[in-house]
């Protein structure tokens, strides 16, 4: 097992190499001045050689991209060209926003996917199971941009019930403190126990949250039914039921439990995805979170803000990617 | 799913009071903003949206008004000028404070005009005429300049010109950008979102006072997404919001509880021609080129009617603008007889046309040009590109790796006609905004003088600028398409909205309010 997780993180880090390495050239070779864009739209030839000289662009490439890894290796990820802010910074309070609706989405998906799973397989093609899987396979294929528009147009524009978009209403904003411990808005209104705060917060939620939760939750869904259906067949479960076990006791327990195992690995695999999809999703929701930053850095050429985004993706997908095989390797019949 | 929603909706317990809160918000104004709000907070530096925050907190000397052309007063009450135009001395207003506390005098005049030039970035370049300043007593003011430049109008930028405590000085590098600010406005910055929101509060000690209705608080707000603008104007949650897609403006006009307000905004599209490269190097091709342009359809489609058709360099309601300049119409034939005369009388050459991506209407213009020269056997080709990618393609050294079209908006930093002509069409050694290669001393050497007479005789400079722009339209160096217009779309209950172009997409919320 130690050496299966030592692999992994080896092969994790040249992965992250790879990518930085690729994205840096790539963002190079773009036709575009960093430096002109340093200093604004209507710089003066004076100002951009000043500038090229400070952000170090007159040096060779290869001493740029040596200079670039040593800074890497000290968390500073340069500064971004249009706000001249460090980069590492801005990701930091751009994050827990994304952070914080990628978590809800995936519990969403969980709590409801599981259980549409779970019934889907034991009326298995009857009418529940049917709705199940028109629902699901609508989940996974309709776009997410649409499903948010048209969320939106039916909860906030029709019936009136729920926020267009944002993290706060704008006189909760006003009127109340807002704490900032760690910056997960939910996380620290709880804590400090600003209910007005939590619950303002909590509604601006559900709409963004549902909207991304859709994919994983059709996915989850379907694999719990297809993992139950499978497991249902087995030699166990029929010994289960010959015993005289509940038949809930026999499928929420015995057979649940042994479906987690794959359904853990899909769910970690999508988190991925989802965090990807939550970039395109905030801007519809005016969510102030990393997908709004990177629209702007990548409208505007701002290549340390790119690369910034691509190493944390990079590193959020490795991550994930870890977690998906330890997950199977902890399956006595996969180490075996 | 649905049930779900409201299931949760439910246990939250949202009553659906989040739309129009009514007389709680009432001193509250919310600007939906299409774009991040400020880039940099720094007052030396910010070149970009942020002007739209800024002006709130921070001021300046004086103020342009388009409209009625004229100078108003702000920390300055008045000023004078020595004949040759290379003194000029400022008065300052008595009695104003600083949000740190500090009386503005004339130290920080002095101190703000030398930090901006000194770290030289953004719009610095606005003052380069300046020579020197001096302080003459706590509210006197004095700028030595190297030649007459209008000054009144450079003091009065929308950029760079902000007037900053000098306390600043002992702040460390990044006091600003972690969400301070040391203006004299109206309006004190309370918080902030990094890129994506401001929320300013009102400064109690402001000069002018807070006897009026005024709002207690300002949001600027990002929403990137158009219908999620139109759906908050509509539901009266915001009080304002800029750039929503033509089609939504008409739609909008019909809401009673929504209005709409036009009006000129110092921006204008060109598309330069590359007159270094066969065959465009030929004016009569370009001429050819400019008539061949259809006007008409191109203010009607691409933009809505929101724009008119340029006539010269200068857009509309900006001093410098000719209005009795010539101006190409569409018309194929006149198009066809100069290609003939040129030398191509079946057209058959190729040309490539780059826009800014993303950018519809551009888009649509060029797709429209595209179907007009294919009438002349022009094959032209559309490529949407990144600014900065277009923009390194036309600073080729080498003219064939250019583009022979590249599309174009300028806008205003300080109100002149120097700021489209000089960075447009002047001769320039390294290639920066004159991306038709235009070359012509005569040219040169007119708007050079109409830039020192600006400082002494504005009547005169005009005439010579509009001279100077007559030669341009002679000599086609760029199709002039249109003038862009500034479209506001606001609550009925909002007031006290000014559209001042020289400002481009700012609202000074001192004079706006709720009724």
């Amino acid at each position: 097992m130690r050496s299966f997780i030592l692999k992994r993180l080896g092969l994790g880090v040249l992965v992250l190499l790879g990518v930085i390495t690729v994205t840096f050239f790539i963002t190079r070779v773009i036709p575009s001045d960093p430096a002109a864009q340093w200093v604004g739209p209507r710089a003066t030839p004076q100002q951009i050689a000043a500038a090229r000289v400070e952000l170090g662009l007159d040096q060779p490439l290869y001493v740029q991209y040596g200079k670039y890894i040593s800074q890497l290796v000290h968390g500073d990820l340069g500064k971004s060209l249009r706000s001249h802010q460090p980069v590492a910074d801005e990701l930091k309070s751009y994050l827990p926003a994304t952070i914080e609706l990628v978590v809800l989405s995936t519990i969403i998906a969980l709590f409801l996917g599981i259980p549409l799973g779970v019934i889907s397989a034991k009326r298995k093609d009857q009418l529940v199971d049917h709705f199940s899987r028109i629902f699901c396979v609508g989940a996974v294929s309709l776009p997410t941009f649409w499903v948010g528009l048209f969320l939106q147009l039916l909860f906030y524009r029709i019936l009136g019930v729920l926020p267009l978009g944002d993290q706060l209403s704008t006189d909760v904003k006003l009127l109340y403190e807002i704490p900032h411990i760690t910056g997960f808005l939910l996380f620290d209104s709880l804590v400090t126990g600003n209910l007005v705060v939590f619950k303002d917060a909590l509604v601006h939620m559900i709409l963004p949250g549902i909207t991304i939760a859709l994919y994983p939750l059709g996915l989850v869904a379907r694999m719990t039914r297809s993992a139950l259906l499978e497991i249902l067949n087995e030699d166990y479960i029929s010994a289960a039921r010959s015993y005289g076990l509940p038949e809930r006791l026999v499928l929420w327990k015995y057979a649940l439990k042994n479906t987690l195992g794959p359904t853990a690995t899909v769910v970690t695999l999508s988190i991925g995805y989802t965090l990807v999809n939550t970039f395109l999703i905030e801007a519809i929701f005016s969510w102030p979170g990393i997908g709004s930053y990177i629209s702007a850095a990548v409208i505007s050429l701002d290549y340390p803000a790119i690369m910034g985004v691509t190493i944390f993706s990079a590193i959020a997908y490795v991550i994930l990617n870890m977690i998906a095989d330890f997950i199977i390797a902890l399956d006595p019949r996969v180490r075996a | 799913m649905v049930l779900t929603i409201f299931a949760l909706t439910i246990v939250t317990g949202c009553g659906g009071n989040q739309a129009g809160q009514g007389g709680q918000k009432a001193k509250i104004a919310y600007y939906a903003y299409n774009s991040e709000p400020v880039l940099d907070w720094d007052p030396s530096v910010e070149f970009s949206n942020g002007i739209v925050v800024m002006n709130n907190i921070y001021e300046t000397l004086l103020r342009y008004d388009p409209a009625e052309n004229k100078v108003i007063p702000v920390l300055a009450t008045d000023y004078t000028k020595s004949p040759d135009g290379l003194t000029w001395t400022f008065h300052l207003r008595k009695g104003v404070k600083f949000h740190d506390g500090t009386e503005m005098k004339a130290d920080a005049v002095k101190f703000s005009i030398e930090r901006t030039k000194k770290l030289n970035k953004g719009a610095a370049y606005i003052w380069e005429p300046v020579q020197q300043i001096n302080v003459k007593d706590d509210y006197t003011v004095e700028f030595k300049l190297s030649y007459a430049a209008p000054l009144d109008l450079i003091a009065s930028c929308g950029y760079a010109a902000f007037i900053m405590s000098p306390k600043v000085a002992n702040q460390p590098e990044d006091w600003f950008a972690k969400g301070n600010e040391a203006g004299t406005g109206p309006y004190k910055l309370q918080s902030t979102k990094k890129g994506e929101e401001v929320v300013l509060t009102r400064f109690d000690e402001y000069w002018r006072g807070w006897e009026g209705n005024h709002f207690d608080k300002v949001i600027i707000k990002k929403v990137p997404e158009t219908a999620s603008r139109r759906q908050l104007v509509e539901k009266g949650e915001a009080d304002v919001t800029i750039e929503l897609p033509y089609e939504d403006v008409e739609a909008l006009k019909k809401n009673s509880n929504v209005e709409v307000l036009t009006a000129p905004a110092f921006q204008n599209l060109f598309f330069c021609l590359n007159t270094e490269k066969a065959p465009l190097n030929n004016k009569l091709v370009r001429q050819a080129l400019s008539y061949a342009f259809p006007y008409d359809d191109v203010v009607k489609y691409a933009m809505g009617n929101y724009a008119t058709q340029a006539r010269g360099a200068i857009p509309y309601g900006h001093w410098g603008h000719g209005d009795n300049l010539f101006q190409y119409k569409h018309d194929l034939n006149k198009a066809k007889e100069l290609l003939a005369q040129a030398g191509y009388p079946n057209g058959g050459f190729k040309l490539l046309l780059t826009y800014m991506s993303g950018d519809e209407a551009e888009k649509k213009t060029a797709e429209l040009y595209k179907a007009e020269l294919a009438k002349l056997n022009i094959n032209l080709e559309v490529r949407g590109m990144p600014w900065e990618s277009q923009w390194e393609m036309a600073k080729s050294k080498d003219p064939n790796q250019r583009q022979d079209i590249l599309g174009m908006y300028w806008w205003v930093d300080y109100a002149s006609p120097y700021s489209w002509l000089r960075s447009i069409f002047h001769s320039e050694n390294d290639i920066l905004f004159n991306l038709n290669y235009y070359k012509n001393p005569t040219f040169d050497k007119l708007i050079d003088e109409a830039n020192a007479k600006s400082g002494i005789d504005r009547a005169g400079a005009e005439k010579m600028y509009i001279d100077a722009q007559k030669i341009l339209v002679e000599d086609a160096p760029s199709i002039f398409a249109y003038d862009k217009k500034c479209v506001w779309i606001y609550n009925k209950h909002f007031k006290g909205l000014k559209s001042n172009a020289a400002y481009p997409n700012t609202i000074f919320f001192y004079d706006t309010y709720r009724e």
